[in-house]
């Protein structure tokens, strides 16, 4: 029978091995005069068939120029043996070869280093002299891997002799890319075989006038008549095509404020640099607090200035926290620094959209959502980023209290985290009292802490002008957010690196849905 | 949040536990959690910065029996000896404020001794603010004569430092030991230095920076200890003493009174024995707790929470805080004290009846409807940080405004606050050169500009593109998508802006409204980042494309 299926692709991979046995994946490449793209999608579909086998296979180490060696390949040569050629045209000192404007002083440094090291020069930095005048490894690294690499030809490690090949290795660091001379990508190498099966087939190639594309010419024609038409494999992976894509993280952030909107919540939003006023305050954190010092926040440049609180309101804000107002309590106790509150920071904590939105007339009853970027004093690691969203928000009303904070917690835990079980445990915030810790058990995470909340004091609501009880909580999703998108460093979550971008899978539909 | 670490043993010990199976739940009423156990160490991390009596080993000790056999009595009766300690004139504005007591029959092991010195630090530097506050010291009794006297010192008086080798003055003290240098700047400035010496001159300490080595050097087996505080806040020095006294009353020992007298005749017994008392409303706890817990013996469940004196009326209960908690500042605090005595895990959970609209802010739905644009058109979202730093805006990216700075910054990396999102774009692209072209890459993110001398957050929209064809024409494009699908009239002037190639950048106008700027990145700054490949860029404000 004859076999129609065979791609054109796959028919000039066919007759290449059955005259070339032996020839492994760059050979073939070379041999056939297909692109490299081309020539995998053709071996990929043979395999698939059965019409070649993988007759043997090695691991092999492909060099391509980093930007540092993008630059090499631009300019012609190495920063060693540019030194080299300018020590031969009588330059003495590094300060010298340094005013030739080709490499930055700092490679120029560095080269004067691994040509010492080499032997290629002699002396120091202040007396320059030729040493090995050949230019030694530097000169077979030129002729041996950038000349073959500014031709655009294949250069496999292992291909190299050893002492180049170190060079390389040395050149390429794993961390970095931006800095490399050279990337080595590891890739394994086939040998492929052609099985009876494929020359079977592709002695019958040829036999038949079979259609590939089909045309406007040919439906014109009325040839797609008579024809056959060549049987596509449907069996292959497709082809990826760029696309338009939400960022994972963002398009996460998405649903849990989708969630939100969905449980009645409206979204607040406010400044990032924010007076201490907002930030601490009016949430009655005290002005001595440890929070609040140089190593905690972040303090804005001297003569920064936002937009003051109404002076009445900063009046009644003192006025808690020196000996308690009219809430019924005596305060902290301490001599309230009225300048203070008018200091810039940057927005420490996502509960200052909160009392901005108790100030401002709040819906009763009413329910309030933010999704923060909030600042904090630490070094950033796998765990912490400069700045990172907090999911805040308030639920205000005349009859609420604890048991609907215990209520809004368990429906957090299992809406937002779906959690197995969840608990709620006695915990202190300056600004809640009573004070919760929701801890919940998650199905691949284990027990986290997910949040904290508190119902208001009456330090905080009474000055702001609330006189109905307000439930405060703050959520962290950071976990989730990380489970969502398969990665366990945090950093991660706003990589510059495009390519690691891309591999990320956007589920933001990953949230437990409500179980109907 | 507060960490200690203790012997777990003399945690048991004092706690009158057999072992530590139910450490981590008799734990939380106290807002501790259970870090780990190692041999016999036990790590505990409280989370209420408001109860220093817990961060001894004491203190939690005592909380946990608390809660297993209800409350203690504390400094209860405490004898008077007569003994007194003198504070002379001329301190006020250095460390004017001192408490102090005697212990006596306390019968200390090194672990017990241990625990001491673990709870003087931990608090010194927590409550006490690095000493500044207040600072602790102890001594053997046996070596004082009373009056102890507290008085300014010239920084030139000699004196055995606790430790040191040899005598030295003050000054030197403060210049040549390591607890000196520690702690000199809380006495920086001041024209004399306090000095606790006793009725016979024989140097006691130079508070807060070390004891002598005469009488301040305390080992096991020392029964009879002095004890004092000092400091520049009454309020801290008085608590901090009434927590060593609590704690080593807890430990056995008996406290007994001193008095210190005031240059102005003011005559303080000491430990001050604070008792807090807090009043609310039965049915202000009903109205919070959303429970009616008249029923519920009250006296009862407080005194888990160490509470001895409670009392109940038709209206109102009456609860007197130990003496070594002053966080009582409101009748909130004795509502939350009694839902915990209560247990969380006893109320059930209740959802609010009150019907409520939900809605994303404007900023939210408008930046949805632009970013769906963006994606139709085959751009790619990047998020970054907000935080960057003045050279990235500045020197590599030419942006002719400067960014606010942050006059404290961790690192020099972030050591600026975003009045662009471009430099972000820029250094997406400047490490993205192995990632297959084109690029097409947007951010919506929140930017801090300076307007009329006041700081603003705006919301701020850039894209940059690079690859095949990723000319002026083709971001231009990009914004015509934004403008077409919004409806807005794009208008564009020339304008000459140092990051963008001259002749190649111009003003955007969406609506009518100034919106930002387009153009074709300048080879000065693609070289500063590095990026070898063309790029164009476009940044608008979020706001006007809402027209």
């Amino acid at each position: 029978m004859s076999d129609t299926h065979l791609h054109p692709l796959e028919i000039a991979l066919l007759r290449w091995l059955v005259q070339h046995p032996g020839c492994n994946d760059a050979e073939c490449i070379a041999g056939t005069g297909l692109d490299e793209g081309s020539y995998r999608r053709a071996a990929q579909w043979l395999l698939a068939r059965g019409y070649a086998r993988i007759a043997g296979s090695r691991t092999a180490v492909r060099v391509i120029p980093g930007p540092v060696g993008e630059e090499n390949l631009r300019l012609g040569t190495t920063p060693e043996l540019a030194l080299l050629e300018r020590v031969l045209q009588g330059a003495s000192t590094l300060q010298e070869v340094q005013e030739d404007p080709r490499f930055q002083k700092g490679r120029w440094g560095s080269a004067l280093g691994a040509a010492t090291k080499e032997g290629v020069i002699q002396g120091g930095a202040l007396d320059l002299r030729v040493g090995d005048g050949t230019g030694g490894v530097f000169r077979e690294l030129w002729e041996q891997v950038y000349e073959p690499l500014g031709r655009d030809d294949r250069v496999m490690l292992e291909d190299l002799p050893a002492r180049i090949a170190d060079l390389v290795s040395a050149r390429a660091p794993k961390r970095g890319r931006s800095g490399a001379e050279f990337l080595l990508e590891e890739r394994t190498e086939n040998t492929l075989a052609v099985t009876p099966e494929g020359e079977r087939a592709l002695a019958s190639v040829g036999d038949v006038n079979a259609l590939g594309a089909l045309t406007r010419e040919i439906l014109a024609s009325g040839e797609w008549r008579n024809a056959v038409f060549r049987g596509y494999r449907v069996d292959i992976p497709p082809a990826r095509i760029p696309t338009g894509r939400l960022h994972p993280y963002g398009a996460f952030l998405d649903e849990v404020r989708e969630k939100f909107v969905s449980m009645g919540f409206r979204e607040m939003t406010g400044p990032l640099a924010e007076s201490e006023c907002w930030d601490n305050d009016a949430l009655f954190m005290p002005q001595f607090h440890a929070a609040r010092d140089i190593h905690d926040a972040y303090f804005l440049e001297e003569g920064a200035r936002v937009d003051p609180p109404e002076p009445a309101l900063v009046e009644r804000v003192a006025e808690v926290h020196r000996h308690g107002g009219d809430t019924g309590g005596r305060g902290w106790g301490y001599d309230f620094s009225v300048p203070r509150t008018m200091q810039a920071v940057l927005r420490s904590q996502g509960t200052a959209l909160s009392a901005r939105t108790l100030a401002s007339g709040p819906d009763i009853p009413g329910k309030y959502f933010g999704i923060a970027k909030c600042f904090r004093y630490d070094q950033v690691d796998a765990t912490h980023l400069p700045d990172f969203f907090q999911v805040e928000g308030i639920v205000l009303g005349e009859e609420i209290n604890f048991r609907h904070l215990l209520g809004l917690l368990k429906l957090f835990a299992q809406e937002i985290a779906g959690a197995e079980s969840y608990r709620c445990v006695p915990a202190y915030f300056p600004f809640t009292e009573p004070s919760v810790e929701l801890h919940v058990k998650h199905s691949v995470l284990g027990w986290f802490e997910m949040g904290g909340a508190g119902l208001f004091r009456e330090e905080v609501t009474l000055p702001l002008g609330v006189r109905v009880p307000v439930i405060a909580w703050g959520l962290g999703l950071d976990r989730m957010a990380l489970l969502a998108m398969g990665l366990s460093d945090i950093r991660d979550l706003v990589t510059p690196d495009l390519a690691r971008l891309r591999q990320m899978a956007v589920k933001p539909d990953w949230l437990p849905g409500r179980k109907a | 949040m507060p960490k200690i670490e203790a012997s777990l043993s003399d945690l048991l010990s004092l706690a009158g536990l057999s072992d530590p199976s139910r450490l981590r739940e008799l734990l939380e009423p106290l807002k501790g959690e259970l870090d780990g156990i190692e041999g016999d160490t036990v790590k505990i991390e409280l989370n209420d910065t408001n109860r220093p009596d817990l961060w001894t080993v004491e203190g939690v000790a005592r909380g946990i029996r608390c809660r297993l056999r209800g409350a203690e009595k504390h400094l209860a009766r405490m004898e008077d000896r007569g003994r007194e300690l003198l504070v002379r004139p001329g301190l006020e504005g250095v460390r004017p404020f001192i408490s102090c007591f005697v212990c006596r029959d306390l019968s200390l092991d090194d672990r017990g001794l241990a625990a001491l010195v673990n709870a003087q630090e931990k608090l010194c530097a927590t409550l006490g603010r690095g000493r500044r506050a207040a600072a602790a010291g102890i001594y053997r009794l046996s070596d004082i004569s009373f009056p102890v006297c507290y008085r300014p010192a010239d920084p030139e008086t000699v004196f055995h430092p606790l430790g040191a080798e040899r005598e030295m003055t003050l000054a030197d003290t403060l210049r040549s030991t390591e607890t000196g240098l520690l702690y000199a700047g809380i006495l920086e400035g001041a024209p004399v230095f306090p000095f606790l010496e006793d009725a016979r001159g024989k140097p006691l300490s130079f508070p807060p920076v070390l004891n002598s080595e005469g009488t301040g050097r305390v080992t096991p087996g020392d029964r009879d200890l002095f004890c004092e505080v000092t400091g520049t806040d009454r309020h801290t020095v008085a608590l901090m003493a009434a927590i060593f006294a609590c704690a080593l009353e807890d430990r056995g020992a008996v406290i007994e009174r001193v008095t210190v007298r005031y240059p102005d005749g003011e005559a303080v017994p000491c430990p001050t024995v604070f008792a807090d008392t807090l009043t609310v409303p039965l049915e202000r706890i009903t109205r919070t707790i959303g429970l009616d817990l008249r029923a519920c013996d009250l006296p009862e469940l407080l005194s888990g929470m160490d509470y001895s004196s409670v009392t109940v009326d038709d209206r109102t209960v009456t609860a007197v805080m130990p003496p070594y908690r002053r966080d009582g500042i409101h009748p909130a605090d004795l509502v939350e004290d009694i839902a915990i005595a209560y247990g969380f895990n006893r109320i059930d959970p209740l959802l609010p009846g009150d019907y409520t609209l939900g809605s994303p802010s404007p900023e939210s739905r408008l930046g949805a409807a632009v970013k769906l644009l963006l994606v139709g058109a085959g751009c790619e979202e990047i998020l970054r940080p907000v935080l960057t730093s003045p050279g990235k805006v500045s020197l590599q990216t030419l942006t002719p405004d400067p960014p606010v700075l942050i006059s404290n910054p961790m690192t020099a990396e972030y050591s600026a606050v975003s009045n662009t999102v471009l430099p972000s774009l820029l250094e997406v692209e400047s490490v993205s050169g192995h990632a297959a072209f084109p690029h097409r890459l947007f951010t919506l993110g929140e930017v801090l500009r300076r307007d009329r001398g006041r700081l603003r957050t705006l919301w701020s929209l850039g894209l940059i593109a690079s690859g095949a064809g990723m000319d002026f024409g083709a971001v231009h494009s990009l914004l015509g998508v934004l403008a077409y699908g919004r409806g807005l009239e794009l208008t564009l002037e020339s304008v000459d802006d140092p990051r963008f190639i001259p002749g190649r950048s111009a003003s955007v106008f969406l609506g009518g409204k100034r919106a930002g700027i387009v153009g074709e990145l300048h080879p000065l700054v693609l070289e500063a980042w590095g990026i070898p490949v063309p790029v164009s860029a476009f940044e608008v404000d979020l706001e006007p494309i809402g027209g």
